[in-house]
């Protein structure tokens, strides 16, 4: 029964081989699918290139779909997951401040790896900062540190906020995603460019 | 449609729906194993509360953010997400190698703009990422990608709010990308 | 390709529409404890010796008796076709089986009330029904059935009539009691017991 590491099934030692392999994963569909590159990722705010779209929304769906059948198989244990909490009022200005970054920057973390494994300039550049970001964050922590804590809900779900289950918000994620999907296409279409000249 | 065909110009990239479900197999995979999710900022957080535990441990013990981070037993790089992150890079690697994208160190910019104010601007844009990133508990991977996967609502709120704001502020940085 | 995509989609959407309509099978289901409070408060739980000594003796197939003693005092004595579900695994999920069972009214009963009265809470708790306790337990089983007491002459009519049937249950208890002391015909009738419920509860597994 899942998750197998908090449960015992597999011990903690192999905790460390089993992130680097699951990363080495991560990096290489990241690379492959075309996220090593700054001016793939912004596409999707222009309208030129839809692979973030595409890619993440999919993934989304996939992971939400996969998990409640895993629940119903009782192949896992969702009680045991980790829930990402929620700090309302910090998480959406932070989210903001995400927002520009990726928009002048062009990246986030995980992809500025795999920029900078093919030789992007740009890509250590942005980790680079990604690392003074922080270092600045940290240092003037006692200035926010209050409005870093506030807001805090607890780690909860969808349906704790909002009572509806989740199997609805797995749905309406999916029907929504795969509308977009549609949509773009026939955007894509229609302004062929976007179709070669836009991949880079 | 999307062409996958090798271009001598043009890269070849997976079909993105292929990719995405990979993806999303995986997150659900590293749940079922783990029962965390994916994370890729966490790692540099891990980064820089070593180093400067390293350079000037009082200092790093008397704030209140670092302090959180550091514990007796063992470096804060003794992570999951580092080695996870580490993972990344060695996974692009591979792929990069694969598909022929491992050229010589280059930057990669919109013509319109020198390579300067690429560089300068990517600076910035990962100053600013690193900052929200920590009062977001996380980046797009981490917060926005994983934390929906597993139903969170910060994590919806992340993606959400994210991606929102990309696409308000978009037309005010036009010029960088188009 | 565009076929593909819109199998794809298709699928996609079926899956995710489908974890709307998985139903959770509860390993337990539970009361709430309002019900419950009330349940323990109500009095209509308790048959009487009288009446299980009847469902013996018509041998109503909806008897279901539990023996919540344990299982040394279950070999000594018990009553005719009981199952014996010590209290101390009354949760646990082999002995659930016996519980539920569509058409069955379960009747617990020990030496006296207690430890059957704690069963039936413990049972009901699980959200069990048409469950009972016999009042007075074996106690009371031997003082009116093995050995009934003749009412005295200034007790009303029914008073005799009870001891009239009594003492003819004493008959077919006494009598019977020799007839199945082994515990191979109580363990045949079980297992058909347990074939019962996994027929009536399909499913969550």
């Amino acid at each position: 029964m899942g998750p197998l590491i908090p449960n015992g099934i597999i011990t903690g030692d192999w905790n460390f081989v089993i992130a680097i392999l699951i990363g080495i994963a991560f990096g290489f569909l990241l690379e492959a699918s075309g996220f090593s590159s700054s001016r793939n990722i912004v596409g999707v705010f222009y309208g030129y290139n839809f692979v973030v779209l595409r890619v993440f929304f999919t993934a989304v769906i996939v992971a939400m779909v996969g998990l409640l059948y895993f629940d119903y198989f009782g192949w896992i244990d969702l009680s045991k997951i980790f829930i990402l909490p929620t700090y309302l009022a910090p998480m959406i200005a932070g989210s903001v401040i995400m927002g520009f970054g990726f928009i002048l920057g062009g990246f986030c973390p995980g992809t500025s790896f795999t920029a900078i494994a093919i030789g992007k300039l740009d890509g250590l550049v942005f980790t680079i900062g990604l690392y003074l970001g922080i270092f600045l964050f940290s240092e003037g922590f006692p200035l926010y540190e209050n409005f870093y804590n506030s807001g805090y809900m607890g780690n909860v779900t969808l349906t704790d906020v909002t009572g509806i289950a989740a199997p609805w918000f797995a749905f309406a994620f999916t029907f929504i995603a795969l509308a977009a999907f549609w949509v773009t296409m026939i955007i894509e279409k229609r302004v062929r460019k976007n179709i070669k000249e836009y991949k880079f | 449609m999307m062409e996958n065909t090798i271009n001598n110009n043009k890269p070849h990239y997976i079909n993105p729906y292929l990719g995405g479900v990979l993806l999303g197999l995986l997150v659900l995979l590293t749940v079922y194993i783990t029962g965390r999710g994916l994370g890729a900022s966490g790692a540099i957080k891990s980064t820089v509360v070593t180093t400067t535990e390293t350079i000037a441990p009082s200092h790093a013990e008397n704030n209140s953010y670092y302090n959180r981070f550091l514990s007796d037993d063992h470096s804060p790089m003794n992570n999951w997400l580092v080695f996870e992150s580490l993972g990344i890079f060695f996974g692009g690697l591979l792929s990069g190698i694969i598909f022929g994208r491992v050229k010589k160190i280059r930057i990669e910019r919109n013509p319109k703009i020198s390579g300067k104010t690429r560089l300068i601007v990517a600076l910035l844009g990962g100053v600013l990422f690193g900052i929200g990133s920590q009062f977001g508990r996380g980046c797009t991977s981490g917060a926005a990608l994983s934390g929906s996967a597993t139903f969170s609502f910060g994590g919806v709120i992340v993606m959400l709010v994210i991606f929102g704001t990309g696409y308000v502020i978009a037309w005010m940085f036009k010029k960088l990308w188009i | 390709m565009n076929r593909n995509y819109i199998f794809l989609t298709l699928l996609m959407v079926v899956l995710a529409a489908g974890t709307i309509f998985l139903k959770e099978e509860p390993e337990y289901q539970q009361i709430n404890a309002e019900d419950l409070l009330y349940d323990v408060i109500q009095p209509t739980r308790y048959v009487t010796t009288d009446q299980i000594a009847k469902m013996i003796i018509n041998k109503d197939p909806t008897l279901e008796l539990i023996d919540v003693r344990d299982s040394k005092s279950f070999e000594k004595f018990s009553l005719n076709n009981a199952i014996n579900v010590p209290l101390d695994s009354l949760i646990l999920p082999d002995y659930q089986e016996y519980f539920g069972i569509p058409g069955t009214k379960v009747v617990f009963y020990s030496n006296d009330d207690i430890l059957a009265d704690q069963s039936w809470v413990i049972a009901r708790r699980l959200g069990f029904k048409d469950m009972y306790v016999m009042k007075g337990g074996l106690n009371k089983w031997v003082e009116t059935i093995i050995k009934p007491q003749e009412p005295p002459e200034t007790a009303p009519e029914t008073a005799f009539e009870q001891y009239q049937f009594r003492k003819g249950a004493q008959i077919f208890f006494t009598g019977s009691k020799i007839e199945a002391p082994g515990s191979s015909t109580k363990k045949e009738k079980v297992t058909v017991r347990r074939k019962k419920k996994t027929t009536a509860a399909s499913g969550g597994c």
